[in-house]
């Protein structure tokens, strides 16, 4: 293992890992809840742990991406309603990261939003065409690092500690409402659903085909997955006890990431307030791109095509026209007008549901030990994929009515 | 080899990715063409390929819309092509040679080969 390699890794999949749904929701729950939900984020983060490890382990083994094995287990016509419900999600998301990344443009020059949508498009589209994968995902990772303002900010404003770590117990607070507590368990459901967005295990298990991983890249995976990702939710953790301590106290409702950015601009002022909205818009441009790709890999590892962005973009023409159409329709969704905080709900809404169909297949193949060999699912891994293989299918479950009942969480 | 054995074989082969014989991806195994009659051996003849095998597999109307998207082509993969079954379907031949890569070179020549590094 080549630890100049490992380090890189970690930062990227720190870097990586916050994405406009995570920034929203983390300011909103912190704001309406106190430290009461940051349970949730480690929650979501342990199984998003869980699923990338495995996902990153049957990449190395069985060489198999996870929308293979998704068509090989569950059949073609299963397979199928499950890739659309991907795809439809995964653009929503893609949509909402574009749309995120336009208005935190708009904070930073003034221009008008759906110009900097066009130019932000053009700009991603640029990288994805030159660049080849293993800088997409470094270039865009480490840039997302200027997240981390929001740790040492969060540390400044001297937050009550006890309190705080009080909050990574899973809890239900007491005094709340009967609309209060729907309310609360729909911010559960989102905040599970923005960790564990599908995407994220299709682009990180198709980066480490990309990447050419085998055996000798199980610890890497490991722990990227474990300290990567851990590290990459302390920052969202970090946001929500910022907005638990700043906003929440004079009802201040973060409803724009303009709003989450003023966390940093309270302890650091205007140096802080440019790294946190830079920081955040290099974020959601990584996701932007990861949401991008995913939907290319899904469809041509569905279809069986030539994929890859470690090829050059003529030698996979159908996965590059597949990308590049992903990125005009989301830009084409921006451009509608549509609200950049609805698509964010629905992109959560959405995802939880075709969570469940996702992971399933994912498991049984890391469990089947004719591809997987001596790397095959161990007890804990089983014992964990199922804990929440049953967490995300009870969470798709209460996703709608929740949704319903709440108006989106907003009451 | 039992009976069920053989069926296993089948349903392992069905939508297992394809790749040639310089490792690209050419498709998936869409359906089977089996040999054989009712009371005697089946064995697998070919591998058919591409959205035209899907007839047999969806509901009409989902085969209506697959049809108006994807079209109908389908190419036949001799069971003979085929050098080894694990992960993938693995094929003694170029994807070219078995008529599998034809969408994917008409696809390249819209693609402009500069700019990337």
């Amino acid at each position: 293992m080549n630890p100049l390699e490992l380090t890189l890794g970690i930062m990227t999949a720190v870097g990586g890992f916050v994405d406009i749904s995570e920034l929203v929701f983390a300011a909103k729950a912190g704001s309406m809840f106190g430290y009461a939900l940051i349970w949730a984020f480690a929650l979501g983060t342990i199984g998003m742990s869980v699923f990338g490890e495995m996902s990153g382990r049957v990449a190395a083994i069985a060489k198999q991406p996870v929308f293979n094995l998704m068509r090989h287990r569950l059949g073609l016509k299963l397979g199928l309603i499950t890739l659309i419900g991907s795809l439809i999600s995964t653009l929503i998301t893609c949509a909402a990261e574009v749309g995120g990344m336009a208005l935190l443009l708009n904070y930073l020059t003034g221009l008008p939003y759906l110009l900097l949508a066009v130019a932000s498009v053009a700009v991603l589209m640029a990288t994805m065409w030159v660049l080849p994968f293993k800088w997409i995902e470094r270039t865009y990772g480490l840039l997302g690092l200027l997240m981390i303002v929001f740790a040492v900010a969060v540390v400044a404003i001297h937050p009550p500690w006890a309190k705080l770590a009080g909050g990574f117990v899973p809890q239900v607070p007491s005094g709340l409402s009967s609309k209060e507590l729907l309310n609360y368990s729909y911010f559960i459901v989102a905040i599970l659903s923005a960790v564990l967005f599908p995407y994220e295990s299709y682009f990180y298990s198709s980066g480490g085909i990309e990447e050419g991983w085998g055996a000798k890249d199980l610890l890497t995976n490991r722990v990227t997955c474990t300290v990567g990702f851990g590290l990459g939710s302390l920052l969202a953790i970090s946001i929500l006890a910022s907005s638990a301590q700043l906003f929440g106290p004079i009802n201040v409702g973060p409803e724009i990431p303009g709003t989450t950015a003023l966390e940093a601009a309270i302890p650091f002022g205007k140096t802080g307030l440019l790294l946190a909205l830079l920081g955040m818009l290099f974020a959601v441009a990584g996701a932007a791109v990861e949401t991008c790709m995913s939907n290319a890999y899904a469809i041509s590892q569905f279809f069986g095509w030539e994929w890859g962005r470690h090829a050059k973009p003529w030698e996979a023409p159908r996965f590059t026209l597949a990308w590049i159409a992903v990125m005009l329709l989301a830009l084409l969704i921006v451009l509608t007008g549509v609200d950049v905080m609805s698509l964010v709900e629905y992109a959560v809404l959405f995802s939880i549901i075709v969570l469940p169909l996702s992971y399933l297949p994912l498991m049984l193949l890391a469990n089947d030990k004719s591809y997987m060999r001596e790397h095959a699912n161990k007890w804990l891994a089983k014992s964990l994929g199922w804990l929440f293989f049953i967490i995300v299918t009870a969470a798709a479950i209460a996703a709608i009515p929740l949704y319903l009942l709440t108006s989106g969480g907003g009451g | 080899m039992s009976a069920f054995d053989h069926i296993k074989i089948v349903s392992q082969l069905l939508d297992l990715p394809i790749v040639d014989k310089d490792e690209r991806f050419c498709g998936i195994v869409d359906d089977i063409e089996l040999s054989g009659t009712a009371g005697k051996e089946a064995r697998v003849k070919a591998l058919l390929v591409g959205p035209g095998a899907y007839q047999g597999r969806m509901l009409g109307w989902m085969f209506w819309i697959v049809r108006k998207i994807a079209g109908d082509r389908m190419a036949r993969v001799p069971a003979e092509q085929v050098t080894e079954i694990g992960s993938v379907v693995k094929l003694k031949s170029r994807a070219e040679t078995l008529g599998l890569h034809q969408v994917e070179d008409k696809v390249r020549a819209w693609i402009p080969r500069k700019g990337a590094l």
